[in-house]
């Protein structure tokens, strides 16, 4: 019924004639990828982040095969936190709707905020606050989202759910927190990335990354290893670390400025 | 309540009639009365359309008819032959020279070994589980569990009466193939498994064909299979066999053997036969009907008890009384696969003489589990054999039972060492004849044939020992046991050899028929049906000359077999042919390399799970993995729908992908696990584990589909409004009351289960019967023919300008006060075709289990959301998503309705939902519908994904579908090409029987069911889409 109640315009008809094009809808305009601040620091910081990020996630891989839920719990506030540090020194934030853009009025997102995103201003302290909402924000909103997308592609439900949410939860801080702190609330950008077609950086590029590595670690599960590692959500918690590893990476070097082109 | 919806069609009406408003006009008018040019017109381009569309059916039988040779030629040289010899024994010509002492060859006294009986009693008891048999000591039993006892009591308190031991089948663990084994005392080969149905004569030398020989008065009761395989060897007057395949019918085939049985055993009649065999059924048919834990086995085996103690009572002095199971039964009852549960049956032994014994005084308590102190089937061949005084079947390669041989005092070993011997000269004899046939050097033999001169030369001492006490009988008895035993295992292995040659010629075959496809499918620019006579053309002149030059072949220089000459010669002649229409007409092709990311994630899900199926894990849970990957292209379809610039689009989309992914995750719920998922899987398809009724509350759901599923589909169609003419009487009434009568039918038969009527079980059968039988005439009769002659579901109406409806179609405006408007114009050819798909879901639901039915109404729905999802993401029309998402999803639901890729999993139960007997080629048809609904469905479904919401008068539709149609074809020759090359790879695995060759199978009776439905229902529907469309839109 909502069905009916969502179809408010006439529908294009088909391949050839999709000529009406909704006024609201974002203009197509192509949206720049993401640029990190342009400090040493930032150039530094944002390879030695992944490096950091993946080793304090093996250093307690052990722990975590043996009692997910404790390790993964306690391994939420170190990411939160290494994470925060990453946006507040490598990229640039949000320009709109946040305290502290209000305190430094930014015109508008994407294109704007790249320039002043060079030049850096803003200061660490006066980031810290937007990454750390964008921090909550992520925890809150993507957390569930992330909770259920995993239940639909086979997670189970009537057990290890708190396993479920905390994979989700690690997922979302990797994933979504850095594009919450870039792009805010900016509707455009959000839809961009929800539709794949926001241009890869480095940001976009993880995001993609923790996704396609949470799902291949799917892969290793049915295996007859008898591994204990094997057991849910271990591989799937690794696979998102490392496929976002390699998503910034590649990301934010070979793959920049490309598009997904699901059309 | 559509008033609001707006669809596509407004927008290609605007421009329809803007640029053609005159031809329109005519049209409208065309749609009362036509001219004469436009008539021949029409006529002419009917008749093309008729005959591009009957070449295009040829072309694809072609490609069919390729496949299966190339599975033909994989599968004889992969399936395991054995040939058959049919040499007989006979009781003058013992296998080795016998004793002086016991030198009595004839039948008075016994052939090849003094007699211990004359007459026998055997009762087969199908599926008589060891476990069944034995006190089962722990906490909780299970409704088998402690109900038959009579077999170990009689054992523990007679120990020189009777024996218990625990009897293990060899694989495949069905009825037909046991008895097989049971009686001529070999190894069954895998083809034969497909021929329960019809069972064939055994020509081999047999236990049967032995008594008769020895002029013995054979009783066959109970179970008709016998028949099939020993036609005409029982006595016919006093013979009474009984339906066999009626699973549903516990007590029939039970009482007649009871009631006639009894009456033999009477003193008076003891002359009148020697050897009664009696089958019994009941217990197979509780565990296939409900399963083995639940109270109606309970009772079954109450039953056989009592039967038991009857017969124990009434059995005389000099007969042996022989109770066995043929096979087991797995944890929800059904047999025919390899696991423990299954191939472990009992084996009782029972006469007044007292002449069984022990060797070890601890061996009289029974084993507690079938894993010690086992006796293969086989070997009850020639321990009935010597017992009654025959020789020993041919072809037999069992060995005597110790218990039966070493007398009461469990001391006899002499007598074992004798029987073991003959035995093993027999069993020495039949390979030196198999060796000579087949051509085979003594080297395939060795260990075995070492161990045979071994045991000779101890028994030629023999004669030089004077002390009987230091004769090394013992010796002698294991030596000649491990000759037996190393001479079956070498036989395993050597029934276990491939025909390499046959198996790489047959995945050449499947591999070019492959690329085939693959150009057919992906690499011809513009519309396919062009190339047709092309095709059709070179193809079966192809095929003919490759049969000619293969006859001729065969006959004169080739050294293989000629059937497989002729067969490889015409597949290569055929591809051969195509593969010189593809040369001829090679500008007009590209690289079929996936162009965009949708290809791309096609191709690879699609090699993923090819690449899965060479591991045993993948294979076992293929279930979970398919889920994995329609909900990866749901999610996929969701983010193009959002990337929609039209907000219509956009929503439309999303809307549908979201519940596209939603409806895939509901329909998980329902799963049968298969046992090697265990313990990491619970089933929810049956009441529990150990049973294969369903639970009541999903009595719930086939009334909750009647009354939901055709408010869907019409909703579907309400937004074209297209919800008109014989739309509105298939799917307002006959198919919800097609529903309505599914929904009673499986109350009637919970009624039944549970005893809830007092009503005379067969009044109520005939009423079941007559429900569904209704069901099916009313899908496939009435639905087909409506579908045969219904016109376009279209409403013409005559609006005046102030209509308040801006909605309808304005085709033709006389003048500016009216307009002609067409109702459903946009949705003319896919609502039209989609009756297709409600009448073969009807029929299909009905033959599923209520849970089953409830996931084909998510499957329909699914289907619907599929092609809105296209109809909104206009890029996706023309790749290969749609064809591929409903290859994955019609897999999907194969498991989700109570289906593995395992034998056991197959629902014979459900032949008898529409029949009451067996009957051909009916009940074959009824298991294929039921195992392979999901899979048709989506077959028939794949032309919607070209025709839901497109124009009426869309040029090269028919070259779409056909593009369609291959590329959905290509995910099963795929999956089938590379389930053959891991069969064929992995021959030697642990798992190839339990994993890889029933998935095999599957994997090529799915392709070849597909291709069936998609090339006759599938193509062939489109006839009468087109025609009627045709007809009232005219040709383009």
């Amino acid at each position: 019924m909502n069905r009916h109640a969502l179809i408010t315009e006439k529908k294009g008809a088909g391949p050839e004639k999709s000529d009406q094009k909704a006024p609201p809808s974002p203009a197509p305009s192509p949206s720049a990828p993401i640029t990190t601040l342009d400090s040493g620091l930032a150039r530094i910081y944002t390879h030695l982040h992944p490096l950091l990020v993946l080793s304090l996630f093996f250093f307690r891989f052990q722990a975590t095969v043996e009692d997910p839920v404790t390790t993964l719990t306690n391994g939420l506030a170190p990411l939160g936190i290494l994470q925060i540090i990453y946006v507040v020194l490598c990229l640039p934030a949000t320009g709109s709707s946040t305290p502290s853009s209000a305190a430094k009025p930014t015109p508008k997102p994407s294109r704007g905020k790249k320039t002043q995103a060079g030049k850096g201003d803003g200061g660490v302290a006066g980031r810290t606050v937007p990454a750390m909402l964008s921090h909550l924000l992520t925890t809150l909103l993507a957390t569930p989202l992330l909770t259920i997308i995993l239940i639909l592609f086979g997670a189970p439900v009537t057990s290890k759910l708190w396993e479920t949410l905390l994979c989700a939860a690690h997922m979302s801080a990797l994933a979504i927190m850095p594009l919450v702190y870039v792009h805010g609330v900016d509707e455009g950008r959000w839809w961009e990335v929800a539709s794949l077609m926001s241009p890869v950086d480095e940001v976009f590029g993880a995001a993609i990354g923790t996704m396609v590595g949470a799902w291949a670690g799917a892969v290793p599960i049915p295996l007859d290893w008898d591994r204990e590692w094997q057991k849910w959500p271990v591989t799937i918690v690794t696979g998102a670390y490392m496929g976002w590893a390699v998503g910034k990476l590649l990301g934010g070097t070979l793959l920049r400025g490309k598009r997904i082109d699901l059309g | 309540m559509d008033d609001g919806v707006q669809t596509e069609y407004t927008g290609i009406a605007a421009e329809f009639a803007k640029a053609r408003a005159e031809r329109d006009k005519e049209e409208a008018k065309g749609l009362r009365d036509s001219s004469v040019n436009a008539k021949a017109f029409n006529k002419q381009k009917e008749i093309e359309f008729s005959a591009s569309h009957a070449l295009l059916i040829a072309f694809f039988c072609l490609l069919l008819f390729l496949q299966l040779l190339g599975v033909y030629l994989f599968a004889s040289g992969f399936l395991l032959t054995r040939l058959v010899l049919d040499h007989k024994s006979k009781c003058d010509v013992p296998p080795v020279p016998l004793d002086q002492s016991t030198s009595l060859s004839t039948s008075e006294h016994g052939c090849w070994h003094p007699k211990t009986f004359d007459r026998a009693v055997i009762i087969l008891i199908d599926a008589l589980r060891y476990d069944f048999t034995v006190p089962y000591l722990s906490s909780d039993p299970h409704h088998y569990h402690n109900t038959l006892k009579i077999l170990h009591e009689i054992s523990v308190q007679q120990p020189n009466n009777a024996f218990l031991l625990p009897f293990i089948a060899d694989p495949p663990t069905t009825t037909l193939q046991r008895l097989k084994a049971l009686t001529t005392g070999t190894l069954p080969t895998f083809i034969d498994a497909g021929s329960n149905f019809a069972g064939t004569a055994i020509d081999e030398d047999n236990l049967i064909a032995q008594l008769l020989n020895a002029s013995k008065t054979v009783v066959h009761l109970g179970d008709d299979t016998w028949h099939s395989l020993f036609p005409g060897y029982f006595d016919a007057n006093l013979t009474k066999p009984y339906d066999s395949f009626n699973v549903w019918d516990l007590h029939t085939v039970d009482n007649g053997v009871s009631k006639h049985i009894f009456p033999l055993l009477d003193p008076k009649n003891s002359s009148k036969w020697d050897v009664i065999i009696g089958h019994y059924l009941g217990v197979d048919h509780a565990g296939h009907r409900y399963g083995p834990d639940h109270p109606a086995m309970t009772a079954k085996l109450e039953q056989m008890d009592d039967v038991f103690r009857r017969l124990i009572a009434t059995v005389d002095d000099d007969t042996l009384l022989v109770i066995l199971g043929d096979h087991g039964m797995d944890s929800k009852g059904d047999h025919g696969g390899e696991s423990d549960d299954e191939v472990e049956a009992a084996l009782w032994m029972y006469s007044k003489k007292g002449i069984f014994g022990r060797s070890d005084p601890s061996f009289v308590e029974p084993p507690r589990t079938a894993k010690e102190r086992p006796v293969a089937q086989i070997d009850l061949v020639p321990t009935l054999a010597l017992l009654l005084g025959l020789p020993i079947p041919f072809n037999n390669l069992g060995k005597p039972i110790e218990e039966a041989f070493i007398g009461s005092s469990g001391k006899n070993y002499e007598n074992v060492a004798r029987v073991h011997r003959l035995a093993a000269a027999q069993i020495h004899r039949y390979m030196n004849e198999y060796k000579q046939v087949r051509g085979l050097d003594s080297g395939a033999f060795g260990g075995a044939d070492s161990m045979w001169d071994k045991a000779t030369s101890t028994w030629a001492t023999l004669g030089s020992l004077k002390s009987v006490v230091s004769k090394p009988w013992t010796d002698i008895a294991k030596e000649f046991g491990e000759y037996q035993r190393q001479t079956l295992q070498t036989c395993r292995d050597l029934w276990a050899r491939f025909d390499l040659i046959s198996m790489l010629h047959g995945v050449e075959i499947l591999l070019a028929s492959l690329i085939a496809l693959i150009v057919y499918g992906c690499a011809i620019d513009g519309d396919t049906t062009e190339l047709s006579p092309l095709l059709v053309a070179r193809g079966f002149i192809g095929t003919a000359a490759g049969a000619a030059v293969g006859s001729a072949l065969a006959f004169s220089v080739s050294t293989l077999p000629a059937i497989h000459t002729t067969v490889y010669c015409t597949a290569v002649g055929g591809l051969i042919g195509i593969g010189s229409a593809y040369w001829y007409a090679r500008r007009r092709l590209t690289v079929p390399l996936p162009k965009s990311l949708w290809s791309w994630t096609a191709v690879t899900l699609t090699l993923l799970l090819s690449i899965g199926f060479a591991s045993n894990s993948y294979t076992i849970w293929e279930d979970q993995t398919l889920l994995v990957f329609v909900a990866t292209f749901g999610i996929l379809m969701l983010a193009s729908s959002i990337g929609q610039q039209s907000l219509t689009n956009r929503a439309l989309g999303c809307y549908h992908s979201v519940l596209f992914i939603i409806l895939t995750r509901a329909a998980s719920f329902s799963r049968l696990c298969r046992e090697e998922q265990m313990p990491h899987c619970r089933s929810s398809y049956y009441a529990s584990a150990s049973s294969s009724t369903s639970a009541v509350w999903t009595l719930l759901i086939p009334f909750a589909l009647s009354f939901l599923l055709p408010s869907i589909v019409k909703s579907y169609y309400d937004t074209t409004q297209s919800y008109q003419g014989s739309a509105v009487l298939w799917i307002g009434s006959a198919f919800r009351i097609g529903l309505v009568l599914t929904a009673m039918f499986w109350s009637l038969d919970a009624a039944d289960d549970n005893d809830w009527l007092d009503m005379n079980k067969d009044t109520l059968k005939t009423i079941k019967t007559f429900v569904a039988q209704t069901v099916l005439a009313i899908a496939f009769a009435a639905g087909h023919s409506l579908f045969g002659y219904a016109s376009p579901f279209l409403n013409i109406r005559t609006n005046s300008s102030d209509d308040s409806n801006p909605t309808d179609e304005a085709i033709a405006s006389d003048s500016g006060s009216s307009a002609i408007s067409i109702q459903g114009y946009n949705n003319v050819h896919g609502t039209r075709y989609f009756i297709l798909l409600t009448i073969w879901g009807l029929g299909i639901i009905l033959l599923q289990k209520p849970l089953g039915g409830g996931v084909i109404g998510i499957l329909v729905w699914q289907i619907l959301c599929l092609l809105e999802i296209i109809a909104a993401n206009p890029s996706l029309r023309s790749t290969a998503v749609g064809p591929i998402v409903l290859a994955l999803l019609g897999s999907y639901h194969f498991f989700k309705t109570g289906h593995a890729a395992t034998f056991s999993s197959i629902q014979w139960d459900t032949a008898f939902i529409p029949l009451k007997t067996v009957r051909y080629p009916w009940s074959p048809i009824v298991i294929v519908l039921n195992s392979l609904g999901a899979q048709i469905l989506c077959a028939i479904a794949v032309p919607l994904t070209q025709l839901w919401k497109v124009p009426p008068r869309k040029q090269g539709l028919m070259g779409s579908v056909t593009r369609a149609m291959t590329q959905h074809f290509l995910f099963y020759a795929v999956i089938g090409l590379a389930t053959t090359l891991w069969a064929g790879h992995l021959r030697r695995h642990l798992m190839l029987y339990r994993v890889f060759m029933p998935r095999f199978l599957m994997a090529t009776v799915v392709g070849a069911v597909v291709q069936v439905v998609g090339i006759f229902v599938g193509i062939g529907g489109l006839r009468w889409t087109f025609l009627s469309v045709g007809e009232v839109f005219g040709w383009t």
